[in-house]
């Protein structure tokens, strides 16, 4: 767990008395507990999760998800949703699998992060700047971007290599998985700019209330534009570790992360009407979801199951909160 | 009254001018957007006529309702169609894109009904699937009849417990129905048998996919009835107390309840008609295409949407009709018909979709500044 | 002093002046919010900005923090052009402004508030760092009681209002704006936003104070200028005006304003008491409304009027020990019930808890009325066309008729809307929410008159106003809340402005014995249950 975990959730607490206060309004309290309980029911039914090959897997299940679901994350923030981050990730999938099989890796790769960026920036600019909501922007580039994705390979192939799985989702140490250590420094990073820049309380300030950060003279147009672009290279980020840990490019392969990575960014306990959301919560709402499969798997239960119990847990750690402080209050009411 | 001509040239600054008058700071906490509509600002109360600011400008195609725009729209691409190939100019051209829009516009309908109410029903691909499945599989034990009954009432099942957690437990729609679509695909690869689900009955065929001829034109059933829902789908929404009502909660909720509404109530008899619907569209689908699958509603998730936005519904809420919808299934139904005469291929078609519904929103997508 | 009937440009006074606004106008559509404002400001001096509500002030003030683009005129800052529509600019040019409506992001910490709106975006920030610099500059405003780490969305409204004048005064600004920064504050409060004020003008700056508060301006101001309709009405100097000539000036042909009598009592009946109501902020009301009785709710924001009209609606939970409607017993309500119960409610925010803009007059009259399986739409409004035109006519609501949009009706007409709905409809309560703030004076006098012919119909008023005026003279009665609970009840001769002022403030003392009191050390935040209020005391 502490692997997954990055440092950030204990700098806070040692550097910052607020940085438990801060986990608590973010809403990241219940995904650690739930992740907390999943762990651990988790090891008791499979203690084999601790040997090198199982970490492996289970590493490169989680992480393409919990990148793609701090994407999504960011948008959250500043109060919007993207529906087509699932054909973001299929477009950069492809772009980075189709680029590796003429062009240098760091190449493949930047290009493959230069068409997230434009893809986040296109939503980006929209909302921002054209004033229109996010989830009908993102919707109409859902379209476009999937159709995108399919022009520039139509069927499953790409030039990942071996090498290249290896970098990305084999070991770097006995029992560190790379692909854990990828989304760990991805989530430092993510976290340096958005507790430690200015620009990253920004994106808090802009989704929690858009005209007190007007009215305060920053501005909140290009701060939300540059969130929706980051967003966007996170996503490739998660769409290389997706190619790689597959070895293949594949122009479907986002889809079924639109609905999984909101998923994750609620059972995080990100607020939706933005400024609130962890990115601890997120990394381990999206471990818990993506690993109830392999749970099921191991507790000889049908894997079908990963689905309604997903969604059970998520409206029990979302729901649950809300039903405790409507029980407190009448308890409370009844007292006095 | 104001006639076309003086109420066009006012209407220019509302619609030019709306990012300039909501400037780099428009609606700034306590600046004066309500400047305009707060009386107090008006000059002298003393001018008797149009006193209103906003209503000066609503100019005669703004009063055009919105439902129309999408079926101009349609008649537009479907002469441009016209003029590229002559010989699409057919009834069998039209039957056809038709039919196509028919069945996409019932699998919307409840896709409408939640954007009204300023929600979103993301679980209706795999409502359909379910009602879809859960129909072919109760056919031998409960006979046609009891089977669709009992789909129905399986779709409204899913829809009451969408509305529930969200007017009750307060999640947002999104969140919600995402869980209860994930749910829905936990539960159809767990309870069905698909390698028995391979007759559909006649009774569904009779009202879907079979030939009849109406007014001397031969058409597939499907699309006098999804017709006539619609119809009846319209009359609620726009003249019972439970329909306006459903606007009134989508377009402001608050208000609602504190003018006594039962908004909880609105919002879970709101998400139960979406979930009857997508059930309802589950059989007609299987009906039509006389197949099911696992992932048969999918394709729906952002298609239904698509139609819902295209046709002029307010993804903010309160604003909205299934005719629109309809509509909006048409011009997406007659882009794709187009895409296929002209051998574009899928993937242009759906470049073209993402186009289409990028040109709506910017068209009336904004919030309307209050 | 100038003559307060003269309108006129600016006289010429000495030197060059800090801030000069040149013939400000700003338009929304055709209608005038500001039309052709001119105005200076000395070095070092307190200028008043004076009007009701709607008169321009907040536009002015916000063309000014660049907060608003002008239409057209000129704003200059010691001789230099203001850059016009950017709050960046304006701060870079040391102007800094307090916004009425409070510009604080509400997930960010009172740190964060503070240090974030200074620095580019690509900047580091430090937690650890705002807080210490946000602890001092507290520190040094003598505000040490607020917590530099705590979200600001978790403090009360006049410490939300004390963090932002902080943030105003952080930069040592040359001019600063105080938008209505009082009205939340208590007597306390203000006394310490005055006092530093006096720091500010003594090093040099200047302040633009933005208010209808004549006391406080009494007080603070130099000078001052009157905007009425968007047009400067006159000028006045420190000591050289009474109250009645400004009101008259603010107020204009208005000035003889009418308030009708409340009717007499025909009946003893009781329409609705309470004993000991408690809800989130109230903390035991015992409260008795008679059939036909106008009984008017006075007091400082925030002291549980809003909480108290929201209980009795059920539009937050609250329980009592006894509670009745009409006669009948109750034990707790929801809005259902309560409109089912006989009562009627008029939100305090029109257009977001009163009005569905987007839909019709007509549909927005009838929002309680909907039934699921009766009609709805045209031909129910066709059908209710007779009570329709009846409420539109008694009020004079302005309007094209039924089918235009309720969002497309000026402020007041809007007003007359939420109100209208409950009109003869068999109410027994009706609880208003200061319905006649921030509406024309002629809606005002129509309101009135609406609510004088509800109790004649034996309809039980409780009415929340901010307006003493209209408490004093249109109530038969008005209790006064004071920190979630009655201060006092007034009636017959006792019911005077004095006294509701009094009693809002926590004493029978004046208001200025409370601030002199406030200066000795007594705390300066009010009590933490005034989350919900917005707008202004008393004057």
């Amino acid at each position: 767990m502490s692997a997954i975990s990055p440092a950030p959730s204990f700098a806070t607490r040692w550097w910052n008395g607020t940085g438990v206060v801060r986990l608590r309004r973010e809403g990241a309290v219940a995904p650690i507990g739930a992740f907390v309980v999943f762990f651990v029911v988790y090891v008791i039914i499979n203690p084999a999760l601790l040997t090198r090959f199982q970490l492996q897997t289970a590493a490169n299940l989680v992480v393409p998800l919990a990148l793609v679901a701090l994407g999504q994350l960011i948008i959250v923030l500043v109060g919007g949703i993207d529906i087509s981050i699932g054909a973001i990730m299929s477009l950069c999938n492809v772009v980075f699998a189709v680029q590796l099989e003429t062009m240098p890796v760091p190449v493949a790769i930047l290009l493959s992060m230069g068409v997230g960026l434009a893809c986040g920036l296109f939503n980006g600019l929209l909302v921002a700047y054209g004033g229109l909501p996010a989830i009908a922007v993102t919707l109409a580039s859902a379209f476009i971007f999937g159709s995108l994705a399919r022009e520039v390979l139509d069927r499953p192939g790409g030039g990942v290599t071996k090498e290249i799985y290896l970098a990305t989702s084999g070991e770097l140490l006995p029992f560190v998985p790379v692909a854990l250590v990828w989304l760990a420094v991805v989530a430092v990073l993510l976290w340096l700019l958005l507790q430690r820049t200015a620009l990253g309380r920004h994106i808090y300030g802009v989704g929690s209330n858009m005209e007190s950060v007007r009215a305060a003279g920053l501005n909140a147009r290009l701060t939300k534009l540059l969130a929706f672009g980051l967003a966007g290279v996170i996503t490739s980020f998660g769409a290389m570790m997706l190619a790689a840990s597959t070895v293949t490019g594949d122009p479907r392969s986002g889809d079924p992360y639109l609905l999984s990575s909101i998923a994750a960014v609620a059972l995080a306990g990100a607020a939706f009407t933005g400024g609130r959301g962890s990115i601890i919560g997120t990394i381990l709402a999206a471990c818990t979801l993506g690993l109830i499969g392999n749970l099921l798997f191991f507790a000889g239960v049908n894997s079908y199951w990963q689905y309604v119990i997903s969604a059970l847990i998520i409206v029990a750690v979302v729901g649950i909160p809300v039903v405790w402080k409507r029980i407190a209050f009448a308890a409370r009411g009844a007292r006095s | 009254m104001t006639t076309p001509g003086t109420s066009s040239v006012t209407g220019t600054p509302e619609t030019v001018g709306t990012p300039a008058s909501t400037g780099p700071l428009g609606t700034a906490p306590g600046l004066d957007t309500g400047g305009p509509a707060d009386g107090s600002a008006s000059p002298s109360p003393d001018s008797s006529s149009p006193e209103s600011p906003r209503g000066s400008h609503a100019s005669f195609l703004s009063r055009v309702p919105r439902a129309v725009w999408p079926l101009v729209a349609f008649v537009v691409l479907f002469a441009v169609g016209g003029l590229i190939r002559p010989n699409l100019v057919t009834i069998d051209s039209l039957i056809g894109t038709a039919t196509f829009a028919i069945i996409l516009s019932i699998a919307s309908y409840g896709q409408t009904i939640a954007v009204i109410q300023a929600g979103i029903d993301l679980s209706v691909p795999n409502t359909i699937g379910f009602s879809a499945l859960a129909f072919l599989t109760l056919v031998g034990p409960l006979g046609p009849v009891g089977a669709f009954v009992a789909a129905l009432a399986a779709g409204a099942l899913i829809g009451f417990f969408n509305g529930a957690v969200i007017a009750k437990l307060g999640l947002t729609p999104i969140v919600t129905t995402i869980a209860m679509n994930g749910l829905l695909f936990g539960v159809i690869l767990l309870a069905f048998n698909f390698s028995e689900l391979t007759v559909t009955p006649d009774f569904v065929i009779a009202i879907t996919s079979a030939k009849i001829s109406l007014l001397g034109i031969t058409m597939p059933a499907v699309l006098p009835l999804g017709l006539a829902l619609m119809l009846v789908l319209q009359l609620v929404l726009s003249f019972t107390g439970w329909g306006r009502s459903l606007f009134v909660v989508g377009a402001a909720a608050e208000t609602a309840r504190l003018a006594g509404l039962p908004v909880d109530r609105i919002r879970i008899t709101g998400y139960m008609l979406s979930g009857v619907l997508a059930a309802f569209a589950g059989i007609v689908i299987v009906g039509y295409y006389q197949q099911a699958s696992a992932t048969m509603g999918a394709s729906y998730l952002l298609a239904s949407v698509a139609a819902v936005v295209v046709g002029g519904a307010s993804i903010f809420g309160g604003r909205g009709s299934v005719v629109g919808t309809v509509g909006g299934a048409l011009v997406l139904g007659q882009v794709s018909t187009l895409v296929t005469v002209l051998n574009l291929g899928a993937n242009i078609q759906q470049l073209i979709y993402g186009a289409i519904i990028l040109i709506v929103i910017s068209l009336y997508g904004r919030r309307r500044a209050a | 002093m100038s003559d307060p009937t003269a309108p006129g440009p600016a006289p010429a006074t000495t030197a060059a002046p800090l801030l000069a606004a040149t013939d400000l106008v700003k338009s929304y559509g055709p209608v005038k919010a500001v039309q052709g404002v001119t105005f200076h400001c000395n070095p070092g001096e307190v200028l008043a900005l004076v009007g009701e509500n709607g008169a321009g002030k907040s536009t002015v003030a916000k063309m000014l923090a660049g907060a608003v683009t002008p239409t057209s005129g000129s704003i200059t800052v010691a001789g230099e052009p203001l850059a016009s529509g950017s709050v960046k600019q304006s701060r870079l040019s040391g102007v800094r402004c307090a916004f009425q409506e409070l510009a604080l992001v509400p997930d960010w910490t009172v740190a964060e508030n503070l240090s974030l709106p200074d620095g580019a975006p690509l900047r580091g920030f430090s937690q650890k760092k705002s807080v210490a610099k946000a602890k001092q500059l507290l520190e040094a405003l003598h505000l040490p009681q607020i917590d530099p780490r705590a979200a600001v969305d978790t403090l009360s409204l006049a410490d939300r209002q004390l963090v932002e004048i902080a943030r105003a005064l952080a930069g040592d600004p040359k001019l600063l704006i105080l938008d209505e920064a009082s009205s939340a504050l208590t007597p306390p409060g203000v006394a310490w936003l005055f006092a530093r004020i006096r720091e500010l003008t003594a090093r040099g700056g200047s302040v633009i104070y933005v208010s209808h508060r004549l006391g406080e301006i009494a007080e603070i101001a130099d000078r001052g200028t009157v905007l009425r309709d968007g047009k400067v009405a006159g000028e006045f100097v420190r000591g050289g005006w009474t109250d009645d000539e400004l009101i008259s000036m603010m107020a204009g042909r208005e000035a003889e304003r009418f308030f009708p009598s409340p009717p007499p009592r025909t009946t003893d009946a009781v329409a609705l008491s309470v004993e000991n109501l408690r809800a989130e902020g109230l903390h035991g009301i015992d409260l008795s409304l008679g059939a036909g009785e106008i009984l008017g709710i006075g007091g400082l924001q925030g002291h549980g009027q809003a909480e108290l009209l929201r209980a009795l609606f059920g539009a937050s939970p609250a329980q009592a020990d006894s509670w009745t409607v009409g006669g009948r017993r109750i034990r707790r309500t929801t809005p259902v019930r309560a409109v089912a119960n006989g009562l009627g409610y008029v939100p305090e925010d029109r257009k977001r808890e009163g009005l569905a803009l987007e839909m019709s007059v007509g549909e927005n009259l009838l929002a309680p009325w909907y039934r699921a399986y009766q009609l709805g739409g045209r031909p129910r409004l066709s059908r209710e066309r007779g009570w329709i035109d009846g409420i539109l006519n008694a009020l004079s609501v302005r309007t094209r008729g039924p089918n235009e949009l309720a969002g497309s009706l000026s402020g007041g007409n809007q007003q007359k809307l939420v109100f209208g709905r409950w009109m003869n409809r068999d109410r027994t309560v009706i609880l208003l929410h200061d319905p006649t703030r921030g509406i024309d004076v002629r809606a005002k006098q129509e309101l009135y008159g609406a609510i004088v012919d509800l109790a004649k119909q034996g309809v039980g008023i409780l009415w929340f106003s901010t307006e003493v005026e209209e408490l004093v003279h249109v109530c038969h009665r008005v209790v006064v809340l004071y920190q979630g609970q009655v201060a006092d009840e007034l009636i017959d001769h006792r019911l005077t402005a004095d006294n509701v002022v009094g009693a809002a403030v926590g004493a029978t003392g004046s208001l200025a014995a409370q601030t002199a009191a406030a200066a000795s050390g007594a705390p300066i935040s009010s009590p933490p249950n005034s989350n919900v209020a917005q707008e202004g005391l008393v004057r």
